[in-house]
């Protein structure tokens, strides 16, 4: 099976045509490459069809090996007489397809690395496809045979790629991994949280704690880099680092340091959503009055990387304007299992004698969290000592209306883990509250209706935790709290 | 079955039997027949035929898939754990904990139905009192639909005057000085946003995350998340100052596509606190009792026949209207609260009033329940009449809520409740920077619908006091800084009370339903402590 170039261009001469043809796109793409900039709309127009056309070719490509394999089988030989008419039509299609994404890459203002991959790609595609047109001729051997289906193989490989490329252009780059079902993620080892996989290119760490690290580079990162950073970079401008901002784009300088309103960044981001020259453009997140403030006396100030927070003047500082995004938490009861198991025992037989009373703080907690004065009265100073077992547990006792009196002091003063203690309208009195000076993590205590008086004061005070005293219908008065500090804790 | 249709004479008649019985012997017995048959077979055969193999590769392929979302799985759509709310039956109402710890264990929501003016309660301008009279700038107009202004109206300034109030320095005008006691404890958000500008569908929205009907209220929500403590009472109770039922109807407090017994409750203030609650003429507790042993007896034979559960929640619900009796009656008896208390509301035992409803919210709040509602009306300030006039009937409104909320509060903060009892107030959305003169020059004045900003003002459970989020333009008619979305208000209200919003879900018509929609839902972090 000697394959010689002479033998090639006697045999069938529109082969070789196809291959001039398939270089001839090769030195387009090398001579101008998509950079970023857009040019002729008529082109853009006519790229838009790259994505209607492209998954005609795909189509056919992968079809190719499956008429080949199905062929071999006795009752369907005549499939394989359509194979090189497939191949032949994948390859023009692929070569059309594919100058219609050069013509979308190379006039929507396109670039970077991905879509540099997926438009070779797709070349490499088209030539992968000429040589299995080529080598079909000569799969009549055994040789030419496994040489054809390599070749087939990598035909597919290359569109299958390619189409990934491409879907991470049109979907965004992680567009499989994203919504792939969590066992399969950790079966292919993928983690979706990577941060690198969104942070891109980009590897210049920022100081946080200059203006710009803390202030402007946020309101950047959030607004502009999905067409201004590492894989996007309209108007040939990116604005994920410093030097790069300070660069500038294909109309010049954005910025003009000190000079705010002469600032082309700044002019961009005042104009009104409608206006075409505007940035965000519409159908984007407009930036907030106190971002473009921010934005504002960052440049006046002179647009520096390395000035510390404090040292640009007039900023916004209110600090309602830094969104506090509350992360949810994961749900995962098993969390909980583990801390549960000391007592889970205990409060399951609790939770059957006493139902409603006790329950867990959360679903994901271990802490619990008891409620007497649900029972009230009936509810006394015996049946707390059934609750021993879970004393340490618990993080909120409420006891109002309860028969709980002083003997119970010593059981309470036992919950070290009580944040929060409710006794009102009960019958303790300043000697039970004087036995719980060691509850440290107890932040509200509510005495209300209760015999105590100002003489306990003085150990609540020294409570480190302590937020909240209720004292209403004692014998504390108001003019009780002798330092400023107290007299903010009590409430009557 | 066979030797059955020997019997019938109809057997040979019937052209499908006949049919069948051909159809089976041709295919097992002889091979060259079944061939023939085959041969016989026409596309009007087919067309009958192929139906039900359609129907039977859907149900093969969709069952599994129809099955999951109609049965709790324990993963949502997400690969996420779902959180599990199955319950005994018979205790539908049991207390489950929250997906995390909660700053607020329960809820007071005081509805002002009719949507008070922010303008005049909160939300101060100076500047539209500079332009009041002026002609309102086109640009507010464009585009805008409204309820009632037609025409290009006039500015409206505030009608009443400001001051800053409290450590915090919040505005507040002066018909509230009963809450401006409390501003410190105040949390506004003054850039409450919503997309309905009538009535009952932004109740709708505010009460229950959708303008359309058949969706479940808040109280729904959070008494089918958390049950409620106190099984003597509802977990969902609503309260109406009397008078008019809002807009929106009871929806407003219905359960929606979640288990009815989740709905809420409606209370009175005179008579039976629940309708039909207590025993007829000559009928004793203990006849009662025997009655109820007897039909109980019955449904657990029901039960046991049919297996249904929800014969097992109807007995729990007799159950629990038994227990009711003694202690919702109890409860709603404002009687047995003293003079100085009463005073200090302004209730009057007996009347229908925002008054006494705010002291029996307390009471319930004190006993564990989950959600208490009220409902105020009047608030829908268009100036057409008196009594719905800023400069008249919007000062009665204030002065029937000033008092008692500043009193609840003052309760609340007293027994130490504040720390985990979330209070909301608001209505359903704001009022226009323009003046409504739908009678041309009559003397009362009025505001139309704004559904483009609103204030509301929420207290305890987490959230910041003596603190404000969110801001208007100056003429307060369009939000400038922060913009809070009814479904991010649930959001937060959720959070606060234990949940990750999306996760305190139900599955229905293949959704897991959840009370912040479909749509994304921020929690305001800002506003919580």
């Amino acid at each position: 099976m000697a394959l010689s170039l002479r033998q090639l261009i006697s045999a069938r001469r529109h082969r070789l045509v196809v291959l001039v043809a398939i270089l001839a796109l090769a030195f387009l793409f090398l001579a101008s490459p998509p950079d970023g900039q857009e040019r002729s709309s008529w082109l853009l127009f006519a790229g838009k069809f790259h994505l209607l056309t492209i998954h005609f070719p795909i189509a056919l490509l992968y079809v190719v090996p499956l008429l080949e394999l199905i062929g071999r089988h006795k009752r369907f030989p005549h499939l394989r007489a359509s194979v090189e008419f497939m191949l032949m039509l994948g390859l023009l299609a692929s070569m059309f397809a594919a100058s219609l994404g050069w013509a979308l890459a190379r006039n929507g203002g396109y670039s970077g690395r991905i879509v540099t991959q997926h438009m070779w790609g797709g070349l490499l595609t088209a030539l992968a496809c000429w040589l299995c047109w080529i080598l079909r001729d000569h799969a009549t051997t055994r040789r030419g045979n496994i040489v054809y289906w390599a070749a087939l193989a990598i035909t597919v490989a290359l569109v299958s790629w390619t189409g990934y490329r491409g879907g991470q252009l049109t979907q965004g780059e992680n567009h499989l991994t994203d919504g792939m079902p969590t066992p399969l993620q950790t079966l292919l080892g993928i983690s979706t949280d990577d941060s690198a996989a969104t942070g891109g290119t980009t590897l210049t760490v920022i100081d946080r704690n200059t203006f710009y690290g803390a202030r402007i580079e946020p309101i950047f990162a959030k607004n502009c880099y999905s067409c201004h950073g590492p894989n996007k970079q309209r108007g040939q401008l990116r604005l994920d680092s410093y030097k790069a901002i300070l660069r500038g784009g294909k109309h010049g300088v954005v910025i003009q340091p000190g000079n705010s309103t002469g600032s082309e960044l700044f002019h961009r981001i005042n104009l009104p959503q409608t206006d075409d020259n505007a940035m965000p453009p519409s159908g984007k997140r407009r930036l907030t009055p106190d971002e473009i403030e921010t934005i504002e006396a960052w440049i006046k100030a002179g647009a520096s990387e390395t000035s510390p927070l404090n040292a640009v003047q007039g900023a916004p500082t209110n600090v309602a304007t830094t969104p506090k995004e509350i992360e949810l938490p994961k749900y995962d009861p098993s969390i909980a299992d583990k801390a549960r198991s000391t007592h889970a025992s205990d409060v399951a037989a609790l939770q059957k004698r006493y139902p409603d009373l006790l329950q867990y703080e959360s679903r994901t907690s271990a802490m619990l969290s008891l409620n007497a004065s649900l029972v009230g009265e009936k509810f006394g100073d015996s049946d707390l000592v059934s609750f021993k077992p879970v004393l340490e547990q618990i993080r909120a006792a409420d006891f109002s209306g309860t028969s709980i009196s002083d003997h119970s002091s010593d059981l309470i003063a036992s919950m070290k883990n009580l944040r929060l203690l409710r006794l009102s309208h009960t019958h303790v009195t300043d000697d039970g509250v004087q036995r719980l000076r060691h509850l440290e993590q107890l932040q509200s205590i509510n005495l209300l209706g209760t015999q105590v008086t100002p003489a306990m004061l003085g150990m609540i005070a020294s409570m480190p935790k302590m937020e909240h005293v209720y004292v209403a219908s004692t014998k504390i008065a108001p003019a009780s709290a002798n330092t400023p500090t107290l007299k903010q804790k009590l409430i009557f | 079955m066979r030797d059955h249709d020997h019997d019938d004479p109809k057997a040979y008649c019937d052209p499908h039997i006949a049919d069948e019985q051909e159809r089976t012997a041709l295919t097992t017995m002889f091979p060259a027949e079944k061939f023939a048959y085959l041969q016989a077979q026409t596309r009007r055969h087919f067309l009958r035929n192929f139906t039900a193999g359609v129907g039977t590769i859907f149900l093969g392929a969709s069952l599994p898939e129809l099955c999951r979302s109609v049965h709790a799985a324990d993963r949502s759509i997400d690969g996420n754990l779902r959180i599990d709310f199955a319950r005994d039956p018979s205790h539908p109402l049991s207390v489950l904990p929250p997906q995390f710890a909660p700053t607020a264990k329960r809820v007071i929501y005081l509805h002002m139905a009719g949507a008070p003016s922010q303008l005049e309660l909160f939300d101060y301008k100076p500047d539209l009192a500079h332009l009041d009279g002026k002609d309102c700038p086109q640009s507010f107009l464009a585009g805008k639909r409204f309820a009632f202004i037609t025409g290009v109206p006039k500015l409206l300034g505030p009608q009443y005057p400001f001051h800053r109030a409290g450590q915090s320095g919040q505005w507040i005008s002066d018909r509230l000085p009963h809450l401006e006691k409390h501003v410190d404890d105040l949390c506004f958000i003054k850039s409450m946003k919503t997309d309905q500008f009538n009535h009952a569908p932004a109740q709708l929205l505010v009460q229950t995350g959708n303008a359309r009907l058949g969706y479940a209220s808040i109280g729904s929500w959070v008494t089918y998340g958390l049950g409620t403590e106190n099984q003597n009472l509802p977990g969902f109770i609503v309260l109406i100052s009397g008078g008019n039922m809002p807009d929106g109807g009871k929806q407003l407090w219905g359960s929606g596509f979640l288990p009815s017994v989740y709905q809420g409750v409606q209370c009175q203030s005179h008579g039976d606190p629940v309708l039909y609650l207590k025993n007829p003429e000559g009928v004793s507790r203990q006849a009662r009792r025997s009655m109820l042993d007897v039909v109980d007896e019955i449904n657990r034979q029901e039960h046991k026949e049919f297996g249904d559960p929800e014969t097992v929640s109807r007995i729990a619900q007799y159950e629990m209207a038994f227990r009711m009796q003694m202690e919702a009656t109890d409860t709603m008896d404002i009687h047995k609260e003293s003079a100085a208390t009463l005073a200090a509301y302004g209730a009057r035992p007996g009347e229908a009033s925002f008054a006494n409803n705010c002291l029996v919210a307390r009471r319930l709040a004190e006993r564990g329940v989950r959600f208490i509602q009220l409902y105020h009306w009047g608030w829908d300030s268009h100036g057409a009449a008196a009594k719905e006039a800023l400069n008249l009937g919007f000062q009665d409104r204030c002065r029937e809520t000033d008092q008692p909320i500043g009193a609840l509060l003052d309760d609340l903060k007293q027994r130490g409740m504040l720390e985990d009892t979330l209070v909301v107030w608001g209505g359903e959305f704001g009022r226009t920077s323009m003046k409504e003169n739908r009678n041309g020059g009559s003397p009362f004045v009025g505001r139309d619908h704004n559904p483009g900003a609103f204030t509301i003002w929420m207290a305890g459970g987490g959230v910041k006091s003596g603190y404000t989020h969110g801001e208007t333009d100056a003429m307060g008619y369009e939000i400038v800084k922060d913009p809070v979305e009814v479904r991010d208000l649930h959001a937060t209200m959720l959070y606060a009370l234990g949940f990750d919003h999306r996760k305190l879900n139900y599955p229905y018509q293949g959704l897991e339903q959840k009370l912040t929609t479909v749509n994304p839902a921020r929690v305001v972090g800002e506003v919580l402590a």
